[in-house]
């Protein structure tokens, strides 16, 4: 069972996630960001049922364990989401909804695909293994689109400061865990690596409430100066 | 047409690009998972 820190950083955590929903509200956003505040809404949930689950049948058992991974599958299909909406944010003037559109089914199609492909001859619990594996996969798929997105802001050069930071808290939240990832197979018996994965969860809902409540959606990021070349 | 062929195209770049990150990482972990989904404590993994 969870110590009482992994608790308490699980509760900011939670809360963090109903915070970026009650700030989108506030700042009369959520139908503009839709899709970022429907999976921060789905994570509150998710995580409050997770504790449910928790407490009723504990650990170990079967019924945490399916929840988790199945719940976990929904969430990243949610982030999948959000990141689409962002990229709709990002390409709105160039009026290509549709394309974009083309491009997430056959990404998503082609990941599930994949992840069946995999799952089909190496498992008996094929669904439970499909949705697992279509999770993993789904983050990684998530990490590249984060990256493109970050190049395709550098090269539009995108001023409008909201969607920036909400894009670059994104990479940051991805970079962490694939940071994280990391450490874990290098130091694995670190007991400290045991918090600093469900801490580095409060990064998201943390960046996006902050920007949801302190960042307008007017305000503009000055675009760096052009070097003056004397003739 | 071949807009949306090119979409396509680079939907399809991007896939490979990612399953190649995965396995170039897996083939290097130790089996631990990747989970980026909120702060609840992580279970085992059931079919291993």
């Amino acid at each position: 069972m969870p110590g009482p820190l992994e608790y308490c950083i699980w509760l900011v955590c939670t809360l963090l996630e109903g915070a970026v929903v009650v700030c989108a509200v506030k700042s009369q956003s959520f139908r503009r960001y839709i899709f970022l505040n429907l999976y921060m809404g789905l994570s509150f949930l998710v995580s409050v049922s997770r504790y449910h689950v928790l407490n009723h049948y504990g650990m170990a058992s079967n019924e945490y364990v399916y929840f988790y991974y199945y719940s976990d599958t929904l969430l990243t299909i949610g982030l999948y989401f959000a990141l689409l909406n962002l990229y709709s944010l990002v390409f709105d003037e160039m009026q290509v909804e549709g394309y974009l559109r083309l491009g997430a089914v056959v990404l998503l199609g082609g990941t599930a695909w994949f992840s069946y492909a995999v799952v089909q001859q190496s498992s008996h619990r094929i669904l439970t293994h499909f949705a697992y594996e279509l999770s993993q996969n789904l983050y990684f798929v998530g990490l590249v689109l984060t990256y493109a997105l970050w190049g395709a802001i550098l090269k539009l050069r995108e001023t409008r400061a909201r969607l920036i930071q909400l894009v670059l808290a994104l990479g940051v939240y991805f970079s962490a865990f694939a940071a994280n990832y990391a450490l874990q197979n290098l130091y694995f018996k670190a007991g400290v690596l045991r918090f600093v994965t469900p801490l580095l969860g409060c990064i998201l809902p943390a960046a996006w409430a902050y920007c949801f409540l302190r960042v307008s959606e007017e305000d503009r990021l000055v675009p760096s100066r052009l070097a003056a070349v004397p003739r | 047409m071949s807009r949306k062929l090119s979409v396509i195209l680079l939907a399809m770049l991007a896939l490979v690009g990612a399953m190649s990150l995965k396995t170039v990482v897996v083939a290097h972990g130790n089996g631990s998972v990747i989970m980026a989904n909120g702060g609840a404590p992580q279970p085992p993994v059931p079919w291993k």
